[in-house]
């Protein structure tokens, strides 16, 4: 690198992968060890953040943080292979460089959550952003209340972090349910959508705060059921997703009325999106 | 101020293109634009404003911001920045004050954009005030005047016997040193205004935003982008990586683009947000009305500089000044 110092926000960190792994179909979990610099960089970042990860030669993208440093040091990102840059990334193996710049963005108010139980809603890679909050809760399991974690998917092959699935299971004070839109045939678990999945569970609202994070349209009906049983939109959290091309709050893309989901988001609650100008479908 | 004869302006023009890089309007392909001159022959002095605003020394069209090379397993990244001091020449006062709206986003907002920022600091900005509006000039509308200061170094205004020469700033204190000027004494010439529309403010755009009119309105609008194109004050961009083949190595890029778009937001997955033209222009509109000053703390009530460049460019005849005025009507 020419520049040590990084006054210039646009140029990436250099981050080996120390990891590649399947999440789900084309889905793949990317562990990335930053070098010069950019461990510190990458030292404090909180749950719900994001990052814009390069493939050189292909571009960049956003991509929300799916680890906390405590579990690091390194972090996890879990990349859909769609369009140029997420095609370019799974070419990609260990050892390989890719470009990191961030920390971005707020993050999910851990320290107002104490206290509360939690409810996660995860929709197919939705549920890469909200890993965090798990570990976070998991790390800290006495200063939180009760962890419903509800998590969805097109399909059973779609689901992510399969692996850790256990593990929340197993955590204390914590319950895990699953379900997808339509099943193969050794699926045993639930079928429908998340929001009759959150209607069957029916946690209680009372102390509880959600944590949201899927498709928009899954996001907007899962608001729904959730004010129709007695939630609070001012504890209900979302994560957005907007199409970014530098995440500092310049290139003016990812707009939602006079806020911008880079800068001001990408963590609101559904108060505060019901208060934007601007529709968030 | 100073009056500056014909003959003098020549001189000293002459002398700053020696010395500095001099960008002045000239004509290229039959339109006037902001170019590189090497002689004052070459610059173009009939002209209500340029096809493209000053904006685009500072945010190129196009701009590299860095290389990048593969070596085996390993990657250097080399930041491309430019280090040229130019002049610029014949700025009209509605793209000084764009660049002013420009700083509160990519110098004043952190972080500092440094592509931008350095040339900002490096460039000094000689103005050349309007005896009299264009067409489809409303400057005076949105705060701004035919002989504004507003983001200039230095102004010049036509009178008889040759120019008043206001300076504005130290920058442009340094263009003049070896120059040794007349005073004026006499009155400064009153450019001819337009009428003015009247402008509306945040609670009427508000108000409009889910009116129908947005979508009668952008019937017949194409998509092409022309208004953000020409525009002193859009400044959305796109950023890729492009590859070099004769050097075996790639660039990362940055470029214009426009929420006015198709494709602008669309996102992984197929989401497609603002699918209907109507509320794309919406949002250009209100950008300049509302979300920009809005995020940005513009001291300005809107980030449109009132050119008309957008209302001569568009094919089909959108004019932001019958937005302004229904929107007026609609709150």
């Amino acid at each position: 690198m020419t520049e040590t110092n990084h006054q210039n926000p646009m140029l990436p960190y250099l981050g080996e992968i120390s990891e590649v792994k399947d999440l789900a179909n084309e889905i793949k979990l990317f562990r990335i060890k930053m070098l010069n610099g950019g461990g510190e960089a990458f030292a404090d970042y909180k749950p719900g953040q994001f990052a814009f990860v390069s493939a050189f030669g292909f571009g960049e993208a956003p991509f929300g943080i799916a680890n906390i440093p405590e579990h690091g040091p390194y972090l996890d990102f879990a990349v859909n292979r769609l369009g140029n840059v997420t095609t370019a990334l799974h070419e990609l193996g260990n050892g390989d460089l890719v470009g990191v710049r961030g920390p971005m963005g707020n993050w999910f108010p851990m320290d107002r959550f104490e206290g509360k139980n939690l409810v996660v809603i995860g929709g197919g890679i939705g549920g890469a952003p909200l890993r965090p909050v798990i570990q976070y809760v998991l790390d800290h399991r006495s200063d939180y209340g009760h962890l419903t974690i509800l998590w969805a998917a097109r399909h059973p092959s779609l689901l992510v972090f399969t692996d850790e699935y256990d593990e929340w299971s197993a955590a204390p004070d914590t319950e895990l349910h699953l379900t997808v839109d339509s099943p193969d045939q050794q699926w045993d678990r639930n079928v429908g959508l998340i929001t009759e999945l959150l209607e069957k569970v029916a946690p209680s609202p009372v102390n509880t705060v959600t944590i949201t994070c899927g498709p928009p349209i899954m996001i907007h009906f899962t608001e729904k059921m959730l004010e129709k049983m007695g939630f609070d939109p001012a504890w209900n959290y979302v994560t957005l997703e907007a199409r970014m091309h530098c995440g500092l709050g310049k290139c003016g893309r990812c707009n939602l009325g006079e806020k911008l989901v880079c800068v001001d988001g990408p963590v609101f609650t559904m108060q505060e999106v019901g208060e934007l100008l601007e529709d968030f479908l | 101020m100073n009056i500056i004869t014909q003959a003098q302006l020549v001189d000293w023009l002459n002398g700053l293109a020696r010395k500095n890089p001099l960008i002045a309007p000239r004509e290229e392909a039959g339109v006037i634009l902001y170019r590189p001159v090497q002689t004052i022959d070459e610059i173009a002095w009939d002209f209500t404003r340029t096809q493209i605003p000053v904006k685009e020394v500072f945010f190129p069209p196009t701009e590299r911001l860095m290389t990048i090379e593969k070596n085996g397993q390993g990657v250097t990244l080399t930041e491309t920045f430019s280090d040229e001091k130019p002049v610029i020449f014949g700025v009209r006062p509605c793209d000084g004050r764009a660049m002013v709206m420009l700083d509160a986003l990519f110098i004043d907002t952190p972080p500092v954009d440094p592509y931008y920022a350095r040339r900002r600091e490096n460039a000094t900005l000689v103005g050349l005030a309007c005896n009299e509006m264009g067409e489809s000039c409303f400057c005076t509308s949105v705060g701004g005047a035919p002989d504004g200061t507003v983001g200039l170094d230095m102004l010049l205004t036509e009178v008889d016997g040759g120019y008043i020469l206001q300076t504005l700033t130290e920058k442009g204190k340094k263009l003049l040193q070896w120059m040794t000027l007349a005073g004026y004494y006499g009155e400064k010439p009153t450019p001819v205004v337009n009428p003015p529309i009247p402008l509306v403010d945040q609670d009427a755009w508000r108000a409009a935003f889910d009116d129908e009119y947005w979508e009668r309105m952008a019937e017949r609008c194409l998509s092409c982008r022309a208004c953000a194109y020409v525009c002193p004050t859009c400044r959305c961009f796109a950023v890729r990586d492009e590859a070099l083949p004769e050097l075996g190595s790639f660039e990362r890029i940055r470029c214009w683009d426009s929420c006015a778009g198709e494709n602008y937001r669309r996102i992984a997955g197929g989401h497609r947000p603002r699918a209907e033209k109507g509320e794309r222009l919406r949002n250009r509109f209100m950008c300049k009305f509302y979300y920009y000053p809005a995020e940005y703390g513009l001291s300005q009530p809107a980030s449109c500089t009132g050119c008309g460049r957008c209302i001569d460019a568009c094919p089909v005849n959108v004019d932001i000044t019958e937005v302004l005025v229904e929107v007026g009507r609609l709150s």
